[in-house]
């Protein structure tokens, strides 16, 4: 029977996956795609569906996982997060040559803004590099039919697809209208071929000229994929101007032109954008003197299309190069267009009055920072405390606002807490300079790709303090389980992988356990490492800073709490302000002192242990 | 139905993606397309968090300045920070307990683009129902008592109504009648 939901864009691609029969999936969280994997969860749940899901260590691991699946004819996806892609590029490249059986879909999602990513890196020019087609959604109703298209796709033709969502289309909401979704019976089987699943360089030449064939078949193809590469060209007609986008800022283009009833302009939408659309793209740029590009986050159609002289946008300086094409920035640059090319242009209301008014009232800039009652402060409080001059590496996660803090010096990609530190550490050993360095991680991020990093630093005999702040979770993308908790992505029992057993398998000699909200405990330790690090035989010192997450655990966070008050004993030098950065210690402007707000307040009674004058204490 | 264009902001942790969902809820039981933008990863820890809510036959997610008729903001500064988004004679509701409201710099530009501002103190009615966290209930209470909201008063309560878990159902209720009633008085 059908129904209709209000799915968020991941929850429509979770939808067309599991349509489409996806019997594999595997994922490691990262914004903007965290939300695919629970969604399918939830989906096979209520729709008794048979599909294997995991949350995978990394996102290589999950991409292996698929793709052995896939060739044993099932049909599997893989989910991440486009900086994930590149972790798992060794894969995505190798894949490509080797061919698929059953369907093998790759969802590698966005983030021009960037909102929650190191980079605004376009997924569609990894695709164009691994030599894949990608598909690039302009809204969730959209995203869920070209995940069927690209696991059909990708059957047909033996090859991995890249479905290419943009945060605006992951994280926008659609009511969805959907049937029963039937479960699919198909059974693995797997036919031994090692000129290709174990090829050789001599083999791997032949599989690129078979990847070369289909590339060239599925260009063909998406000339006449009429359902998302289309335009709307009046047959003889020429044009003055022309606009040609794909993804997100395709709908943007076209609510702005409809609202506006611009019919004189034609648009030329390319939702499968690679392998290129050659013919079509030449038809519509012969009949248009000049032709505007507007796609995220790159160059992608703008590099493929053959007559430059005829081409507006980012190498042109039409398009900004960086930051998210919003609506009112894909306005503003069409009006200049169409300016250029004579044509009246959109005229809508200007928004400079007001940006400038707010620009003038110098609001408060809102920075994330960690919760009230966040086991990372503790620790980062005590690190900045009792290694002043260190240098702090750290890694992707909440923690990162550990900078607030300032405990945080570095943050470069998933596990360079560990490698910068060593790297840091040979860098001044070399001149002979004793630098103590504190490295933080988190526990995820530990396991997703920690100990290459840690096996390196121990083996050539780097020296620091490693931190692993374990909250127990994967807390930043939305509370996935980590492996230490032993329990997997459908809420089912796995086996616990302990932090501790790791880090000795590594060859740490120095490994301390302890709860962070002890802040008293947590200096001494780190002393005990500092003087560890120091000795002749000594190494790195590895503590594992363990306290559940409170948006995860909640009550049982904090097992006894502790209401606080701040006395007249406070100097209002503001150390615990600037140096603790709870949000739930403020200066009261009204009462003109140092204040708790009770509302924010987690009772965790970490506090009261960080006042220089002891000001904060216990209510009785 | 001409498109009909919704901006709800606040800080992380306000719960301003609920109270989209009880206006995307609401929207849908009467009828219409809908297509929303939400703030998820970093910002939510405490960060500007700002969402839109698109009514009509529409193919993108985000409001465009100068086109939401409506702009309900769960903090006074976030208020103002997306003030671009107000469309000429639109409506701004506000969660402060500043009697300064709205700040003498805003009102002419207020007063030159016929917008009308409200304020309601959303979270002290919700603080003093036992429920801090759900000023976000008591803002959009308070913006249903108007005659020129889009929302249907009756619509927005049965949403809540029915999309509450069971457990908060009722305070939910009496936070967002709360809301309406100071709505009413004014």
């Amino acid at each position: 029977m059908k129904r209709q939901e209000i799915l968020l864009g991941n929850g429509a691609i979770a939808l067309g996956l599991l349509e489409a029969g996806c019997q594999v999936v595997t994922s490691y969280p990262g914004t903007p795609s965290s939300e695919i994997l629970p969604e399918v969860i939830r989906l096979v749940k209520s729709e008794n569906l048979n599909t294997y899901v995991e949350w995978s260590t990394n996102e290589k691991v999950a991409l292996d996982n698929a793709f052995a699946a896939s060739i044993t004819g099932k049909r599997a996806a893989c989910c991440m997060k486009q900086v994930g892609l590149n972790v798992a590029a060794d894969s995505l490249m190798s894949a490509a040559y080797m061919g698929t059986v059953g369907g093998l879909v790759i969802i590698s999602c966005d983030d021009p803004g960037p909102h929650s990513s190191q980079t605004e890196q376009d997924t569609r020019f990894m695709a164009r590099l691994a030599k894949v087609p990608v598909l690039d959604p302009s809204n969730p109703e959209e995203a869920r039919k070209m995940a069927g298209l690209a696991m059909e796709l990708s059957e047909e033709f033996r090859i991995p697809v890249i479905l290419r969502p943009a945060i605006r289309v992951c994280h926008a909401r659609q009511n969805i209208a959907f049937d029963s979704i039937p479960v699919n019976t198909k059974k693995s089987a797997f036919e031994k071929d090692p000129s290709r699943w174990a090829a050789t360089p001599r083999f791997r030449l032949i599989l690129h000229g078979e990847l070369n064939k289909k590339l060239k078949e599925i260009g063909k193809r998406f000339d006449a994929l009429a359902a998302y590469n289309f335009h709307n060209l009046e047959p003889g007609r020429t044009y003055p101007l022309g606009i040609i986008a794909g993804g997100v800022p395709y709908a943007v283009i076209r609510d702005l032109l409809d609202e506006k009833n611009r019919t004189d302009i034609p648009v030329l939408k390319l939702g499968a954008p690679y392998p290129f659309p050659e013919a079509l793209a030449s038809e519509f740029m012969e009949a248009c003197a000049k032709v505007l590009v507007v796609e995220e986050t790159d160059t992608l159609i703008e590099y493929l299309l053959g007559d430059r002289n005829k081409v507006l946008g980012r190498l042109s300086g039409h398009v900004p190069l960086e930051g998210e094409l919003v609506p009112q920035v894909i306005d503003r640059l069409l009006d200049r267009v169409l300016r250029e090319a004579s044509l009246p242009p959109l005229a809508g209301e200007e928004d400079t009055e007001a940006v400038e008014l707010v620009k003038s009232l110098q609001l408060p800039v809102r920075r994330p920072t960690l919760c009230p009652g966040c086991p990372h402060r503790a620790s980062f409080f005590a690190i900045r405390k009792t290694k002043p001059k260190a240098i702090f590496t750290s890694d992707i996660g909440c923690y990162t606002l550990g900078m607030n803090l300032g405990a945080v010096d570095t943050c470069l990609d998933m596990g360079a807490a560990i490698t910068m530190a060593s790297g840091f550490y040979h860098a001044f050993a070399q001149d002979g300079v004793d630098q103590p360095i504190v490295a933080t991680i988190g526990d995820s991020t530990f396991y997703h790709s920690g100990t290459a990093g840690l096996l390196n630093a121990v083996y050539n005999g780097s020296r620091f303090i490693l931190v692993i702040l374990d909250n127990l979770t994967t807390a930043m993308t939305g509370m996935q389980p980590s492996p230490s908790m032993g329990i997997r992505a459908d809420g089912s029992e796995g086996r616990a992988i302990s932090l501790e057993r790791i880090v000795a398998g590594c060859g740490v000699d120095f490994i301390e356990v302890l709860d962070p909200y002890d802040i008293k405990k947590m200096t001494e330790v780190l002393k005990k490492a500092s003087e560890y690090i120091q000795e002749p035989e000594g190494g790195i010192a590895v503590i594992i800073a363990r306290h559940p997450c409170l948006i995860a655990y909640r009550a049982e966070a904090i097992p006894e709490k502790k209401k606080v008050t701040v006395t007249d004993e406070c100097t209002e030098c503001h150390f615990c302000i600037d140096r603790f950065e709870c949000p739930a210690i403020y200066h009261d402007q009204e009462l003109g002192r140092t204040a708790i707000n009770a509302q924010l307040c987690s009772s965790c009674g970490v506090c009261l242990q960080i006042c220089p004058k002891g000001a904060i204490v216990e209510v009785a | 139905m001409s498109t009909i264009n919704v901006v709800l902001c606040g800080l992380g942790g306000q719960g301003i993606l609920f109270m989209t969902k009880v206006l995307a809820q609401a929207s849908l039981g009467r009828g219409y397309n809908l297509m929303g933008a939400e703030t998820h990863g970093m910002a939510q820890r405490g960060g500007s968090v700002v969402s839109h809510l698109r009514l009509g036959n529409v193919q993108g997610s985000l409001v465009k300045t100068n086109e939401a008729p409506l702009l309900l903001a769960l903090e006074e500064n976030e208020g103002y920070r997306n003030l671009p988004f107000l469309a000429r004679g639109g409506r701004l509701y506000v969660n402060t307990m500043s009697p300064l409201f709205p700040r003498e710099e805003v009102r002419s530009f207020l007063a030159k683009k016929q917008i009308i501002p409200r304020s309601v103190p959303a979270g002290k009615i919700a603080l003093d129902l036992g429920a801090p966290m759900s000023s976000n209930l008591a803002l959009l209470g308070f913006c249903s008592a108007f005659e020129d909201s889009p929302f249907d008063h009756e619509n927005l309560r049965e949403t809540i109504g029915r999309i509450s878990p069971d457990r908060f159902r009722d305070k939910n209720l009496s936070i967002f009648d709360a809301g309406y009633l100071a709505g009413k008085k004014e």
